[in-house]
């Protein structure tokens, strides 16, 4: 018998109104039959809504089932007086890394958990060494949980949970508030537990690249299970995984566009290294490809790129924000004096679609403040349609209005009654007239295709996705001519993503505004833009177009970012041989130049 | 602007403060702001500041880091000093038509803002050099008898510690949602009172909506982590007195008599 087993689970959530009558049954997990056996790396993948989450917390009997039955380690967890035994076997670390942990010193919050459990003093301070030792920690142990990144803290999470011996470990999209170094933090954890504690350890997430590593997968859609399999089995169903609207891996897309081109045969192509391995195999046996197979990816290339001469376009050379030699610095003269802004320079022209890149803490979210004046720069000058916004008697108001700043999780700023009111809280502050009001609200919330019925809606009951589409509109309503998104998809699944990237593009393609989005990932914003300004240590280190930008692999790296996945396993073919361009930036143009280099062969 | 306060905030350090037992430092700090009260004048703030400035210099918490966070109590601290200067009867020194600084009123504000002052280290340098859970667990100690009444002295306790941990992370937030909500062309520092309380709703509401999100998460952490109460729970730092703190209490008894003798004797 499995660690984790379910029979026949089904979780119903139950809407009551005020005076307790059932409004609505929701049902989150229906009918779901799991077997995890010891020692195994599960992941379980799925969208927001798939009811991944939902059972996860079965698990760890923090729910109980409606109807079925969880047995964790042989043991029910709808029987009482299982649930601290249970809690003990099975421990979860949750997605916020801040409302996780309760101790003001991480060793503290490692020891929280052994505490509980009555362990004596000697034996907790063993486990929380340990603990920390295993997630690569202790040397943080005396430090207060503030002061970490957002890795480090779901790594002290991890060693709370590690403290109290567990026999299976669930991370609960523990990933999924993190920028790219942080999830690799945390994956690589979760392995080296799994490989040599040998804890079994399940992974939620909707992020595909991370279940690579899994000896099992299981896809959840509408709370059931969609697909099950191994990593392999599972990638060899591209067409299955985009209908449920995961994101899948560069490397696999690719190799399943060239395997219905008839060019390759493996099945399931897990990373780069396999694509290249069969690649070469392909060529050492002479393989070629037909005039008409090329014709046909030129063709779905074109189609994309078509796209983007258009709002190529739509960009003049008119500047409308310029930044001469910008300089911040922080609490100047004291010991932690820190300079987060350095000599910035840049010209911003209407129509253009930038992508804003930088690691955590490069400096890019100060660098967006001072686009609408929130944050005053300490030197130099910034000039909105010519004028010097520093000047006295320049009106702040209407410069917040003409670049319109989306801040991180901006649905956590919603606060009216209903969506409507809420969106013309902007309109409002800047002394319209009532309908002028109204009118640019229900513009916006239409720009942002919320649909008519949720316009009165309290905002606190929309999805989180709709949160955020509201949130977007309450700027929009300020008509801006620039509009600056601060990591406008944190925290979304990759349709929620995609949603709110594509929406962006609509605004820009056709209502004209000025965009400037603000990413840690070059993957999402290279379809997108047509200029990357590369932000590090406060200074921009590069601007130019995506093609120009990726080229420079190596400096990327050193600031802690990376070119698309693609134009990597572009290098890697041409360094084995193969007769291709490395200038590539999607999926598309890696297609066409590996078909053409097969040509050439022939 | 918010990130300037530092009360609540643990300075990480090895000092002989840091490892005092906590209760030591609680009933140290106690001794101390009663000792601000008793008298006031220069001999006994003189003894008082000899023993301020010898903690500060055993803590090793750098002065300046102190000194942050007084500019929050800066307003409290004029407002004082003017009321008392103005407002003490005594000789007139200079008078501004219907009010006049006495004689007494400067002194009497200038031993307040000296006890304040001191009030406020005093208090930083307990916090500054204790963890708030060392903090939670030295009170939960010293109230212990009080649990013969059914009081709640461990889920005070906690509520306490789970409080002192969210203060920086709801300033921070509070600090983000203000500027979002600035971004929308909000005003938070024109207008009259009624429409400077009424701006505060859009950031009001979100904090509120966020603490309790957070607390519904941490619950559910906790949880997670069997917590359940005080019962049965054991502790990884069990409070132990060490010999630091019997020659600290045997300090502390010489700074009370000093006072009270320096006060007696004290000229002015």
């Amino acid at each position: 018998m499995g660690i984790v087993e379910t029979k026949d689970l089904v979780f119903e959530y139950i809407r009551r109104d005020e005076e307790g009558n059932v409004e609505g049954i929701t049902r989150a997990v229906d009918k779901v039959n799991i077997d995890i056996k010891k020692g195994d790396f599960v992941a379980i993948l799925g969208g927001n809504g798939s009811g991944k989450s939902t059972l996860a917390k079965h698990i760890n009997a923090i729910l109980y089932p409606t109807e079925g039955k969880v047995m964790v380690d042989g043991k029910d967890t709808s029987a009482f007086e299982n649930t601290w035994s249970i809690r003990q076997t099975a421990g979860m670390v949750f997605q916020n890394p801040d409302n996780q942990i309760i101790g003001n010193v991480v060793e503290e919050d490692v020891g929280f958990g052994p505490e509980n459990m009555g362990i004596p003093t000697e034996q907790i301070w063993e486990r929380v060494e340990e603990a920390l030792k295993t997630v690569d920690m202790y040397k943080y142990r005396k430090h207060s949980p503030n002061k970490l990144s957002g890795g480090q803290k779901q790594r002290v999470a991890i060693a709370g949970v590690v403290a109290m011996h567990p026999k299976c470990i669930i991370l609960d999209e523990s990933t999924a508030m993190l920028d790219p170094s942080g999830r690799h933090e945390v994956i690589r954890a979760a392995r080296a537990l799994n490989q040599v504690e040998g804890v079994t350890v399940i992974l939620i997430t909707h992020y595909m690249e991370e279940v690579v590593f899994a000896n099992k997968v299981i896809v959840m859609s509408k709370g059931k299970v969609a697909m099950q399999g191994t990593p392999r089995e599972i990638f060899s169903n591209v067409d299955k995984l985009r209908e449920l609207r995961l994101d899948v891996p560069q490397a696999t897309v690719l190799a399943w566009h060239l395997e219905n081109d008839g060019l390759i045969n493996k099945k399931g192509v897990l990373d780069k290294k396999e694509l290249i391995a069969a690649l070469k195999e392909r060529k050492t046996m002479g393989a070629t490809v037909s005039d008409s197979v090329i014709a046909k990816a030129e063709a779905s290339l074109a189609e994309q790129q078509g796209a983007e001469v258009e709002h190529k376009s739509l960009s003049e050379e008119k500047p409308l924000l310029i930044l001469d030699h910008v300089d911040y610095v922080y609490s100047k003269g004291t010991a932690d004096e820190i300079h987060a802004l350095n000599d910035v320079s840049i010209t911003i022209n209407k129509g253009e679609f930038i992508g804003l890149i930088g690691h955590t803490g490069s400096g890019k979210s100060t660098l967006v403040q001072h686009l609408n004046g929130l944050t005053k720069a300490t030197g130099g000058h910034i000039y909105f349609n010519g004028e010097d916004i520093y000047e006295k008697g320049y009106d702040m108001r209407k410069l917040r209005s003409h670049v319109g700043l989306v801040f991180q999780y901006p649905e956590h700023q919603l606060f009216e009654e209903t969506v409507f009111k809420d969106v013309c809280f902007g309109p409002k502050n800047m002394g319209l007239s009532e309908k002028e009001i109204e009118l640019s609200a229900y513009a916006a919330l239409k720009a942002v295709k919320l649909p008519d019925e949720y316009f009165y809606a309290s905002p606190f009951e929309l999805s989180g996705g709709q949160k955020r589409r509201v949130a977007i509109a309450g700027v929009l309503a300020m008509k801006p001519d620039i509009l600056v998104l601060d990591e406008p998809t944190a925290g979304l699944d990759p349709q929620g993503r995609d949603e709110i990237l594509g929406l962006v593009k609509d605004l820009h393609d056709e209502q004209g505004i000025t965009v400037i989005l603000v990413s840690h990932s070059m993957e999402d914003v290279a379809d997108y833009v047509n200029r990357i300004l590369v932000v590090n240590d406060g200074k921009i280190m590069m601007d130019g177009e995506p093609h120009d930008v990726f080229a420079y692999k190596e400096d990327l790296e050193k600031m802690g970012l990376a070119a698309p996945n693609v134009s990597y396993i572009m290098q890697d073919l041409k360094d084995t041989g193969f007769k291709v361009g490395t200038n590539v930036t999607t999926v598309a143009e890696a297609r066409v130049e590996i078909l053409r280099s097969f040509r050439e062969n022939a | 602007m918010l990130r300037d306060i530092t009360i609540g905030q643990y300075y990480q350090a090895e000092s002989p403060l840091h490892r005092m037992d906590p209760r030591t430092k609680l009933v140290g700090t106690l001794v101390y702001l009663v000792s601000l009260f008793i008298f006031r004048n220069v001999g006994a703030f003189a003894v008082a500041t000899l023993f301020l400035i010898l903690m500060v210099k055993a803590s090793t918490v750098p002065f300046s880091y102190i000194m942050r966070g007084m500019k929050s109590i800066i307003t409290i601290l004029l407002i004082t000093v003017v009321f008392n200067m103005f407002l003490t009867p005594g000789n007139p020194l200079v008078s501004f038509g219907k009010f006049a600084i006495t004689d007494e009123g400067l002194k009497m504000a200038i031993f307040t803002a000296v006890r304040l002052i001191y009030l406020i280290i005093g208090t930083s340098l307990l916090t500054l050099t204790t963890t708030p859970n060392q903090l939670t667990d030295g009170l939960e100690s010293l109230m212990n008898p009080l649990r013969f009444f059914k009081a709640p002295v461990h889920e005070i306790a906690m509520m306490m510690s789970i409080a002192l941990r969210f203060i920086p992370i709801l300033m921070d937030e509070t600090d983000k949602i203000m500027r979002a909500q600035a971004a929308r062309g909000a005003d938070f520092e024109h207008g009259n009172l009624i429409e400077r309380a009424k701006s505060l709703v859009p950031i009001l509401v979100p904090l509120f909506v966020s603490a309790f999100r957070r607390a519904n998460d941490l619950a559910m952490a906790m949880e997670a982590r069997c917590y359940r109460g005080g019962d049965g729970r054991t502790k990884m730092k069990p409070l132990k007195y060490i010999h630091l703190d019997y020659v600290t209490f045997a300090v502390l008894a010489v700074y009370f008599v000093g006072v009270i003798v320096a006060g007696e004797m004290s000229p002015i």
